[in-house]
């Protein structure tokens, strides 16, 4: 019973993950490309790497904008958030052993005692965004349940992989759990609000076309 | 005479090899010393019910010796860090993913015993 769920999840489940997300996401940048291109050909004629590019380094640089020097708590934890949210399943040991048993590919993994740390930090920076959406009122007043539906698929694997990693509760039935959450964040990636990890660019790219080529102004 | 001869080789092959057959502990977990930081939790490995549960007569299909199209040779049992280095500098199977590979692999294919990290590498 337990050999099958688990070669289910994966096996299959995990290929479909895998697969909603490159051909989903290119789906989305595709379509919503020509979109603009069809309906707003104007805006486009302007957009230039070299703007978009230039906004892009400012935005991913800490206290890089005017925007990230506001609010600096903010700043900092939506940085520690998503360089450890991205990092951690990327670099963990125990993921690159299952690429290195299935495909033969490897490449240099994070002790795991930095990851148990990452993954604590991707979670405690969860629970200060899921705080902030209660009680900060701006925040609270624009929050709907697919905010709470995102920053709850997003938390799954993390949550899941620290009780499985450190062996709290039942592990195999954790450990499957892990994989499924872990496929949800696949399967969400190319829509709704987890959307921006591949259409974010998009309106940066947008937007810094418009003030730097059009309005010759900073978008940072 | 000759009868003689042999018995008494016989008796001796006995007496010099008895004594080892009886003191080799049994193996409990796998820590192989190779491996001189361990990144996880030793593999208790009770090695004699493993082979008795799984239905294992020869030292196949985990000790072997070398490959032949495709398929393990049966060899002395030799430690797996004879051959498989921690981290060999060709393309041979280094020693984490021959474990790996022979457990996991077989676990699969038997669809029973441990398949993910945890279940091997309690702590």
């Amino acid at each position: 019973m337990y050999h099958s769920i688990y070669d289910l999840v994966t096996g299959p489940l995990t290929w479909l993950g895998f697969g909603v997300l490159v051909l989903g996401g290119l789906f989305r940048m595709v379509s919503l490309y020509s979109l603009a291109k069809k309906k707003d050909a104007s805006s486009i004629a302007y957009n230039k790497a070299k703007y978009g590019i230039r906004s892009i380094l400012h935005w991913i640089t800490p206290f890089g904008t005017l925007g990230w020097k506001e609010n600096p708590v903010i700043t900092v934890v939506t940085f520690v958030f998503h360089i450890c949210l991205l990092a951690t399943p990327i670099f963990l040991g125990a993921h690159i052993d299952l690429w290195d048993l299935n495909f033969g590919v490897s490449w240099p993994a994070l002790p795991d005692h930095v990851a148990d740390i990452m993954t604590v930090l991707v979670i405690a920076a969860g629970c200060f965004f899921a705080y902030r959406r209660v009680v900060d009122k701006t925040v609270a007043f624009v929050t709907t349940w697919k905010d709470w539906f995102a920053l709850c698929v997003t938390m799954g694997p993390f949550i899941t992989g620290f009780l499985a990693y450190h062996q709290i509760f039942n592990y195999q039935f954790m450990i499957v759990l892990h994989v499924i959450t872990g496929i949800a964040w696949l399967l969400f990636i190319p829509f709704g609000r987890l959307s921006h990890a591949i259409l974010g660019w998009y309106s940066r790219v947008y937007i810094a076309s418009e003030f730097q080529g059009v309005r010759h102004a900073k978008d940072w | 005479m000759k009868k003689c001869i042999t018995l008494m080789l016989a008796l001796a092959a006995v007496v010099v090899f008895i004594l080892p057959a009886f003191c080799q502990e049994d193996i409990t977990e796998i820590k192989d010393p190779a491996f001189q930081t361990l990144k996880r939790p030793a593999v208790p490995f009770m090695h004699d019910e493993h082979n008795e549960k799984a239905g294992l007569d020869g030292c196949l299909p985990c000790h072997h010796e070398g490959m032949e199209n495709g398929e393990f040779v049966e060899g002395d049992p030799a430690k797996c860090a004879d051959c498989h280095e921690v981290a060999p500098t060709d393309d041979s199977t280094d020693l984490k993913t021959a474990y790996h590979q022979q457990c996991i692999q077989c676990h699969e294919d038997a669809a029973k015993g441990p398949v993910a990290c945890g279940e091997c590498h309690v702590k």
